[in-house]
C-alpha cells in the first residue's frame, strides 16, 4: 500500500511537470494562428477576412500566468475549449472522433509486435546458435532500420496498386456505415492489414532482440538447470520457468509503448490515409492551434502516465522480489 | 519428443491463423470493381487539406467542412472568372446606383430552404446582419432593407466593387439562425440551406456524403445523386486515389499531370488549368534602398526570363505576365494600349544593364554592381520551402539577376516565417500572391494605394511592399464612386497606365487554378472549350459545375 502511494505521488509530480511543459513549449513558437492561416491560404483569403478571423476566434491575449491557471481549470472541468484550426468544433469532439481508430491501429500493431516478437525471442534464445537465432534477429533489425515511410509506400505500391490484394486507403470502404456486423469487421480488418503489417515489421526486431537477451541470462540461472535435472519437458521449462522471468523487462517496455499508442502513427496515417490523431497533432502544431495541441498533448501525457502507473502495480504482482524490498 | 510435439503444435497454430485470416477476408465482401453504372453513383471528390472530417457546417467558419459554402448554401449571383460573366443565382436581377452608393437586388421567386420554408428578402437582410456581427467586414454597408422581393443595400461611402462582395455572400435562413444563442460557435451538424446538396449522410472521420435537397429551386439541375467527400492527409495519398481512378473530380496539385494522370486513360481523363488565380509577383520592399527607385525595379524586372520561369518552374502550366499586372480573370479589363506600349516585363538584359548604369548603380570590375552609397547591390529573395515550384522560380530569378551584376540569394525557411517577415516589412524581396476579387479594384488597391501602406514593424495582410501613390488613390476613389460601366473601364485603363509607369511590384505570371476530372462516371465538366466555370471544388463557381454534371448510365 505504501508502495502504491509513493508511486502515485511520483506520478502526480510527473503529471504536473509534463502539463506545464505542454503549456509552455507551443508558446515558444513564433507567430500566431491567424498569420499561419493566411500563409497557408496564399492569397485565397482576403486581408479583410484575416482581420475578421481575429474577431471570430476570440484569441486569448490574457497574460501567460492567467492562461496557465485557466489551462489547469480546464483540465479539471474537462472543457478543453474550441479548436482554432477546426473552428468551431470543440477540442473534445475532434479528439473523440479519431481516438477510436488511433487506438485500434496502434494497439493492434503493438499487440502483434509484442506477442510475436517475444515468442520469437524466446525461441531464439532457447535454441541459441540455431537456425532461428542466427538468421532472424539480424534480418528483422535490418528490416526495421528501413525508413518507415519507404517501407509503407513500397508495401502500398506492391500489394495495393500492383497486386491489388489489399485496399489502398482509409479504415473501411468509403460509404459503409460502421456497425458490428461480420462484413464491417471483415472490411476493417482488410483495411488494417497493410498499416499494421508495416508497423509490426519495423518494430518487431526490437522486441525480439530485447527478449532474446533477457532470456539468455535467465536460461543460465541455476533453477533452470534444476528443472531440467528434475526431468521436466523442455517446453515447460522454456515457457513456464525461463520465459516468465524474462518477460519482466518486456512488461515495462510494453507499458511505455501502450501509452504512446494514443499519440497516433503519423506516417501510417499519411501514407494509408488512415484517420488518426498523429496527423491531427501535426496539423494542429503547424496551425499553432493551442487548444487542440494542449488537448492532444494532455491525452498523450495522461495515457502514458496512467499506463506506467498500472504497469508499476502489475510489476509488483508479477515479481515478488519487488514486493519484499 | 518435445521437439516434434512443439512442431505439430506450431503447425496447428499457423493453420488456424491462416484459416482465420481467410475467413475475415471472405467476410469483407467482394469489392465492387467495374460495377454497372445505374446513375445513382455519387460524385467522389478528394480533400487533401482536411485529414479527417467532423460535423462542422458553420458557414461563417473558415474551417467548415468542404461543400458547406458550395453545395449547401448559395449566394445571390456567381461570378465566373474564366469568362468574366456573372450568373444570376438566388437573385434574378440587380441594379447599382449611379453614384456607387448602393445596389438593389431582386430575389428569385419560389426558392425554398431544404426544410420547406420559403426564402425571403428577410433572410438576405438577416444574413448580412449576422455576418457583420460575427465577422465584421462590409464597413461601407450602412443598411440593408427588405421590401417584398427586393433587397436594397445602402452604403455610407461610395464603393461600387461592393456589388461583388455582396452578391457572392452566402445567404442563410433567418428562421434557423435567429434562434441560435451562439452562432459563432455553432457547429451546425444538420444544416438547412438553399443549395442543391444539403442532406448530410453517413458522416465518418474519413468521408461523408451530401444527398439531394428535396426542395431545391432547380430540380432539373440535380441530375447527380449526391457528392461523396474523401479525406486525405496530404497531396500524395489524394493523388494516388485520383490517379487510380477512384475519384471523379479533383483540384489538388498533381505533378506531371499528363504522364501521371491523363496517360492512364486519355479518353476519359482531362485537366484544365486556366490562369485565373491571383497574379504571382516578385515583390521588392520599397522601404529599403534601392527598391524605392522605380528604375531599379524596372531593371530587375527586365532581367527576369519569364519564359523560363513559366516553362521550367511552372511546368508550362501558365504564361508570363504583362505590364498591367492583371491576371487572366481580368481579361475584360485589360488595356491593350498598355500591353503594347510597355516593355519592362519583356526580357532584355542589355536594356536592364543600360538602365542600371544610367540610374547610378555602377558595375564594378568584379562584375558586381554597387548602390550609389557604395554598398553592394545584393538582397535576399524569400520564399516558403514547402512550395517547390515557387522555389524553382526564385532560383531562376536569382540566376537571371546575376547577369546584370545583382546578387540575389534565395532564402527558403518555413512559410510561417516568410509570411511573418512580409507582414512586418522586414523582408528584402519575396515571391508573393496578390488580391484576386472579381474586379481589379482590390488588386490595384493592394499594390499601390496609400490606404494600404503601414509602417515597417506594424502587421499588415496586404501591400507587404508598402508602396502608395496619391494618383492611384484618386483613381481608385473615382472607380468606387462610379456605377457606370463605361466610366469604370476608363478609370481602370488609367490605373493600368499608372501601374505600368511606376512598376510598384514585379508581376511574374498569373496563378493557374488547378483542376482535373474523369468522365468515366460523370460528364459535363467545364474545360477550355466550354469555360462555364473553373474546375475548383472550393470556390463560389463550384455550384455551377454541380448543377451541370450528369451521371453516366451504362447500357
Amino acid at each position: 500500500m505504501q508502495f502504491v502511494l509513493r508511486r502515485l505521488g511520483f506520478y502526480l509530480v510527473a503529471f504536473w511537470v509534463s502539463v506545464t511543459l505542454n503549456f509552455l513549449l507551443p508558446r515558444f513558437m513564433p507567430g500566431d494562428p491567424i498569420s499561419r492561416m493566411m500563409s497557408q491560404s496564399q492569397g485565397r483569403m482576403t486581408p479583410e477576412q484575416v482581420v475578421q478571423m481575429q474577431a471570430l476566434f476570440g484569441l486569448d491575449d490574457r497574460p501567460i500566468l492567467q492562461q496557465y491557471i485557466g489551462y489547469w481549470q480546464s483540465i479539471f472541468t474537462g472543457e478543453m475549449g474550441v479548436s482554432i484550426s477546426r473552428f468551431p468544433s470543440p477540442v473534445s469532439e475532434v479528439i473523440a472522433s479519431q481516438i477510436g481508430w488511433t487506438i485500434l491501429l496502434g494497439a493492434t500493431a503493438l499487440l502483434i509486435a509484442v506477442v510475436i516478437g517475444n515468442l520469437l525471442g524466446i525461441l531464439a534464445a532457447w535454441r541459441r546458435g540455431g537456425a532461428l537465432d542466427s538468421i532472424l534477429p539480424p534480418f528483422l533489425v535490418f528490416i526495421g532500420s528501413f525508413p518507415y515511410f519507404w517501407l509503407a509506400m513500397g508495401a502500398l505500391y506492391l500489394f495495393g496498386v500492383i497486386l491489388g490484394w489489399f485496399p489502398l486507403r482509409h479504415a473501411f470502404s468509403a460509404g459503409a456505415t460502421p456497425s458490428f456486423s461480420p462484413e464491417f469487421i471483415g472490411d476493417v480488418a482488410m483495411h488494417l492489414v497493410m498499416p499494421v503489417t508495416t508497423i509490426v515489421l519495423v518494430s518487431i526486431g526490437g522486441w525480439m532482440l530485447a527478449m532474446r537477451n533477457t532470456m539468455i541470462t535467465t536460461t543460465s540461472e541455476d533453477y533452470v538447470v534444476m528443472a531440467e535435472a528434475k526431468g521436466l519437458t523442455a517446453n515447460r521449462i522454456m515457457l513456464r520457468y525461463a520465459a516468465r522471468n524474462a518477460t519482466l523487462p518486456a512488461v515495462t517496455n510494453f507499458g511505455m509503448a501502450i501509452g504512446f499508442v494514443v499519440g497516433g502513427a503519423l506516417l501510417t496515417e499519411v501514407v494509408f490515409a488512415y484517420p488518426g490523431l498523429g496527423f491531427q497533432l501535426l496539423s494542429a502544431v503547424t496551425a499553432l492551434d493551442y487548444p487542440l495541441m494542449q488537448g492532444i498533448f494532455l491525452t498523450i501525457t495522461g495515457a502514458v502516465l496512467v499506463a506506467n502507473f498500472i504497469v508499476d502495480i502489475v510489476y509488483v504482482r508479477l515479481d515478488p522480489r519487488v514486493r519484499v524490498s | 519428443m518435445a521437439h516434434r510435439r512443439f512442431k505439430t503444435k506450431a503447425r496447428a497454430l499457423a493453420a488456424l491463423a491462416v484459416a482465420g485470416g481467410l475467413a475475415l477476408a471472405g467476410c469483407a465482401g467482394g469489392t465492387t470493381g467495374s460495377a454497372e453504372l445505374d446513375g445513382t453513383q455519387l460524385l467522389t471528390i478528394p480533400r487533401e487539406d482536411k485529414s479527417t472530417f467532423s460535423a462542422n457546417f458553420n458557414p461563417f467558419s473558415p474551417n467548415a467542412m468542404p461543400m458547406t459554402q458550395q453545395a449547401i448554401y448559395e449566394p445571390m449571383f456567381v461570378y465566373n472568372p474564366a469568362d468574366g460573366s456573372t450568373i444570376p443565382w438566388l437573385a434574378t436581377d440587380w441594379v447599382s446606383s449611379e453614384d456607387g452608393m448602393g445596389v438593389t437586388f431582386t430575389l428569385r421567386d419560389g426558392v425554398q430552404w431544404s426544410d420547406g420554408e420559403p426564402m425571403t428578402a428577410e433572410d438576405v437582410a438577416f444574413s448580412f446582419e449576422l455576418q457583420k456581427e460575427l465577422l465584421g467586414g462590409f464597413e461601407y454597408l450602412e443598411s440593408v432593407t427588405a421590401d417584398g422581393a427586393e433587397v436594397t443595400f445602402t452604403y455610407n461611402t461610395p464603393f461600387s466593387p461592393g456589388l461583388f462582395e455582396i452578391g457572392e455572400q452566402v445567404i442563410i435562413p433567418k428562421h434557423i439562425w435567429e434562434g441560435i444563442a451562439d452562432p459563432a460557435n455553432e457547429t451546425n451538424p444538420k444544416p438547412v440551406g438553399s443549395g442543391p446538396y444539403t442532406e448530410v449522410t453517413n458522416l465518418q472521420a474519413q468521408s461523408y456524403s451530401l444527398l439531394r435537397n428535396p426542395n431545391y429551386w432547380q430540380p432539373d439541375k440535380q441530375k447527380i445523386e449526391g457528392i461523396q467527400m474523401l479525406a486525405f492527409a496530404g497531396n500524395d495519398p489524394a493523388n494516388l486515389a485520383t490517379i487510380n481512378g477512384e475519384t471523379d473530380w479533383a483540384d489538388q496539385f498533381i505533378p506531371d499531370i499528363e504522364n501521371a494522370f491523363v496517360a492512364k486513360d486519355p479518353e476519359n481523363r482531362e485537366f484544365w488549368f486556366p490562369s485565373v488565380d491571383a497574379m504571382i509577383h516578385l515583390q521588392l520592399n520599397t522601404t529599403k534602398a534601392p527598391f524605392d527607385d522605380a528604375d531599379a525595379r524596372r531593371a530587375i524586372s527586365m532581367a527576369i526570363d519569364r519564359e523560363a520561369v513559366t516553362s521550367v518552374a511552372m511546368q508550362g502550366y501558365t504564361h508570363p505576365a504583362d505590364c498591367t499586372g492583371l491576371s487572366d480573370s481580368y481579361d475584360t479589363w485589360r488595356s491593350a494600349e498598355v500591353v503594347e506600349s510597355c516593355e519592362w516585363t519583356t526580357r532584355d538584359v542589355a536594356g536592364a544593364n543600360a538602365l542600371l548604369d544610367e540610374a547610378g548603380y555602377p558595375l564594378g570590375a568584379d562584375g558586381e554592381r554597387t548602390l550609389p552609397d557604395g554598398s553592394p547591390f545584393e538582397f535576399d529573395i524569400s520564399v516558403g520551402s514547402a512550395s517547390s515550384d515557387w522555389l524553382s522560380v526564385a532560383n531562376i530569378i536569382s540566376q537571371n539577376l546575376a547577369e546584370i551584376g545583382v546578387t540575389a540569394t534565395v532564402n527558403a525557411p518555413d512559410w510561417a516565417v516568410v509570411v511573418a517577415g512580409y507582414e512586418d516589412g522586414s523582408f528584402d524581396s519575396g515571391i508573393v500572391w496578390s488580391n484576386n476579387a472579381p474586379t481589379p479594384f482590390q488588386y490595384f488597391r493592394g499594390v499601390m494605394s496609400t490606404e494600404t501602406v503601414v509602417p515597417v514593424g506594424e502587421q499588415t495582410f496586404q501591400n507587404y511592399h508598402r508602396f502608395g501613390l496619391p494618383a492611384a488613390d484618386e483613381l481608385l476613389a473615382r472607380f468606387a464612386a462610379s456605377g457606370d460601366e463605361a466610366e469604370q473601364e476608363a478609370v481602370m485603363d488609367q490605373l493600368q497606365e499608372v501601374y505600368a509607369e511606376n512598376a510598384p511590384i514585379v508581376p511574374l505570371f498569373p496563378g493557374p487554378r488547378w483542376g482535373s476530372y474523369n468522365t468515366t462516371r460523370f460528364t459535363g465538366f467545364p474545360n477550355e472549350d466550354n469555360p462555364y466555370a473553373p474546375l475548383s471544388t472550393r470556390s463560389t463557381t463550384t455550384v455551377l459545375v454541380l448543377t451541370t454534371l450528369e451521371p453516366v448510365v451504362s447500357e
